[in-house]
């Protein structure tokens, strides 16, 4: 097993920036606390040495989910060195994991991140001065340039050169702890990984991770005698006496290091939060940035965008396929696979691209520019009386792009039943694979609002959401109490660049997926439309995919869609959304929007089309989804729970307003 | 006197954090809340909603019921 260099730091430190200049890889990176949730991988460029992105830390005791991955890594994996990367402007709070870091015993870098921030904040770090204090290289750099990766890429190359002895900076925590951390010492097993110092002062401190771990090789009882018996010699808690020991020693070191020679304010941010997290103006603000990402997206920009790309693939790409086609002497089979299969079923979903990029730049506006902790902060009162946090709405709002990273995001919630439930409600928040469904839909029975009936859509999956939770925490999932502390970044002016590679990122995913599954999918249904229990090149509606559509027919009809169209495409449509679309472009045999719409007019009225909207945004969670829920809950039980209150609920509210429509005569 | 009895744009020195709920005592000192800390509050959130607070160039953003276990002077 190779040995990996490590990245720790705190929260939103920049630590993914970083590791995306050190291996050149695109990471995703936003402001604010807790966009890496998982290790993630690279290698060193040019120097062919594995490097470990970590989430970010606060301590080594972790209080969350994604927390427990940077501690377990420590515990479990083979490191050779640790980058510990710091925020120049924050550095009393980013040193006392150093200190815990370098208690560890590996050796250390300190990549001294924001140097530039710190400076106009009036904070001045002498990194030489600063790294003979703490005993250990430290490296100025401003991560989100690149500036200063050569040198830290040199430092960190002699440093697993050497490899040997690091000259220890041990603190002295007193007669009492240090008498405390020799028993301990002597006690522990010789085969573990960690420093066997490090170990007993985590688990004095007390640590519950190590705690667990220590449980796993020993018997852990006189261990903790020995704790109480310090903490009695002491006369308060350990952890404080532990904390005031190191934060004394980082005090010393700040003051010998660092020059404050202006206390500035955060002005910028100052004003802005005036204004966006007013007392009565935050709530509209958000609301109101809501309603133009809605419009730009279906109206004023998306639309005309994909009309211009619908056009071009119905037009010249069909003619010049089939010319091609008819130039090489490809059989009509392949002719009607490739144009009547792969160019409706593949080009029907990448006429959305533009729509779809125009949704990822305002969700990748929002979380670099500082402004996605706040919408936590202004929606918290709200998200508190249905028995969860505000924490719980950033998963939300990353679940509209795509729920798979939306449910990994609530790793981040501490409480595990507010992140239960957060995971639960995400498949209801509507992600861009169910945009193309709406655009199509609402663009031809809604033309006019078609931005108002999306908005009410994606309102719809949000209110479901809540109120399911609501029901839930006030049932099932009762005993326990919600909390909510969150950081404030400061803001940053977003870079052209980082946006860009941002929503490229998320969009990349999106045109990939046309491009494997919905490209494979649509050669599959377009060959279950051409054979049938009678034989090959059958009539469509005596096709296998009538056959497996016409068993849904029936039980959808009280819907408004009881057609084996509607049918198969919904079952189709548990594999990605989008392919919706795709099946029904197929289907009705459409080579561009204008012949879809026109053939499904003919199938749906306005009531129907609507219904068949809301079915789509409720009835279940795609497969990806549903895999990704059932490793994050750990929980055969609540991923069926969740299956069966999309299809429930979905049917459920479908029905009244088809039914309900009806009445009123629509 | 607790932190919510500060208006906007006040200041005042933590005194002793008497939260009950360990995840967030853990969490606010993590941040950097600790006795003998300068505090101000920046804004509170309507409705009983949430306060923000800034410790030493920290913006931190809490419960009422929890910036009420806060004593200040």
């Amino acid at each position: 097993m190779s040995s990996y260099i490590a990245l720790f730091g705190n929260p939103n430190t920049g630590k993914t920036s970083l590791f995306n200049n050190l291996t050149g890889s695109y990471e995703y990176v936003g402001n604010w606390s807790g966009v890496t949730v998982e290790k993630k991988v690279g290698i060193l460029r040019q120097h062919g040495v594995p490097i470990v992105d970590l989430p970010g830390i606060y301590s080594l005791q972790p209080l969350s989910r994604d927390e427990g991955v940077a501690t377990d890594f420590l515990l479990t994996e083979p490191c050779s060195a640790i980058v510990n990367i710091v925020d120049a402007s924050q550095l009393r709070r980013n040193l006392h994991l150093t200190v815990q870091l370098l208690e560890f015993g590996k050796p250390l870098i300190v990549a001294l991140n924001m140097v530039d921030v710190a400076e106009k904040r009036g904070v001045k770090v002498d990194a030489e001065k600063l790294s003979r204090c703490i005993g250990a290289p430290v490296v100025p750099v401003i991560a989100r340039t690149g500036k200063g990766t050569k040198e830290l890429v040199r430092a960190i190359l002699s440093l697993s050169e050497q490899s040997g002895e690091r000259e220890h900076v041990a603190i002295d925590y007193g007669q009492d702890v240090e008498a405390a951390v020799q028993k301990i010492s002597e006690q522990l097993p010789d085969d573990l990984l960690a420093s066997k110092r490090w170990l007993a002062l985590q688990f004095l401190e007390g640590n519950e991770r190590i705690h667990a771990y220590l449980q796993t090789y020993m018997d852990i009882a006189p261990l903790v005698a020995v704790r109480d018996e310090a903490q009695q010699a002491l006369g308060r808690p350990l952890a404080e006496h532990i904390y005031d020991a190191r934060d004394k020693w980082i005090v010393h070191a700040i003051e010998t290091s660092t020059v404050i020679f202006q206390q500035k304010p955060l002005t910028l941010t100052e004003k802005i939060d005036a204004v966006v997290t007013n007392k009565y103006l935050g709530l509209p603000i958000f609301l109101t940035f809501m309603y133009i990402m809605f419009m730009l997206t279906f109206d004023w920009l998306g639309s005309p965008l994909a009309d211009l790309l619908d056009q071009f693939f119905s037009g010249p790409l069909t003619e010049w396929l089939s010319k091609l086609l008819t130039l090489v002497g490809a059989s009509p089979f392949i002719q009607a696979l490739v144009l009547d299969g792969i160019v409706s079923g593949v080009g029907g979903v990448l006429v959305f691209v533009p729509q779809i990029f125009i949704l990822f730049f305002f969700i990748s506006l929002l979380e670099d520019s500082g402004y996605m902790a706040r919408v936590a902060m202004v929606m918290d009162r709200f998200m508190e009386a249905i028995g969860l946090n505000g924490k719980a709405f950033i998963p939300m709002i990353i679940g509209f792009g795509c729920n798979v990273p939306g449910v990994m995001a609530a790793r981040t919630i501490e409480q595990p039943k507010e992140r239960l439930l957060t995971i639960l409600l995400l498949p209801f928040m509507s992600c861009s694979a169910r945009l193309p469904v709406y655009a199509l839909f609402a663009g031809t029975f809604f033309a006019k609002n078609q931005a108002i009936v999306v908005f009410s859509l994606y309102v719809l999956g949000i209110v479901v959401a809540l109120g399911l939770a609501k029901l839930f925490s006030s049932t099932l999932l009762k005993n326990e109490s919600s909390i909510f502390v969150i950081e404030l970044p400061p803001y940053r002016m977003p870079q052209a660049l980082t946006l860009w590679r941002s929503t490229w990122d998320k969009g990349k995913g999106f045109v990939r997926k046309a491009g494997t599954f919905i490209f494979g999918g649509s050669v599959a249904i377009w060959l279950l439309t051409y054979v049938g229990p009678k034989g090959i090149g059958v009539s469509m509606d005596d096709s296998f995919l009538a056959v497996i559509g016409g068993v849904l027919a029936p039980i959808l009809a009280p819907l408004g869609f009881g057609t084996w169209q509607a049918g198969a495409s919904l079952i189709t449509g548990f594999l990605a959304k989008e392919v919706v679309v795709s099946t029904m472009n197929i289907i009705y045999h459409a080579k561009d929007m204008d012949l879809l719409q026109g053939a499904i007019t003919q199938h749906f009225t306005p009531l129907s089309a609507l219904s068949f909207m809301v079915f789509v945004l409720l009835y279940i969670p795609c497969l990806a989804t549903v895999a990704t829920i059932r490793k994050e809950a750990g929980s055969r039980k609540w991923t069926l729970i969740s299956i069966g209150c999309a299809l429930t609920i979905a049917y459920t509210i479908s029905f009244l307003i088809y039914e309900g429509g009806k009445l009123f005569g629509y | 006197m607790v932190l919510t009895d500060l208006r906007q744009g006040q200041k005042a020195v933590i005194t002793n954090l008497a939260i009950t709920n360990e995840v967030v005592k853990q969490r606010l000192l993590h941040m950097g809340m600790h006795e003998g800390e300068k505090v101000c509050v920046k804004c509170v959130m309507p409705f009983g909603g949430p306060v923000m607070v800034e410790v030493d160039g920290q913006y931190i953003c809490l419960r009422r019921k929890e910036a009420a276990c806060i004593g200040v002077r």
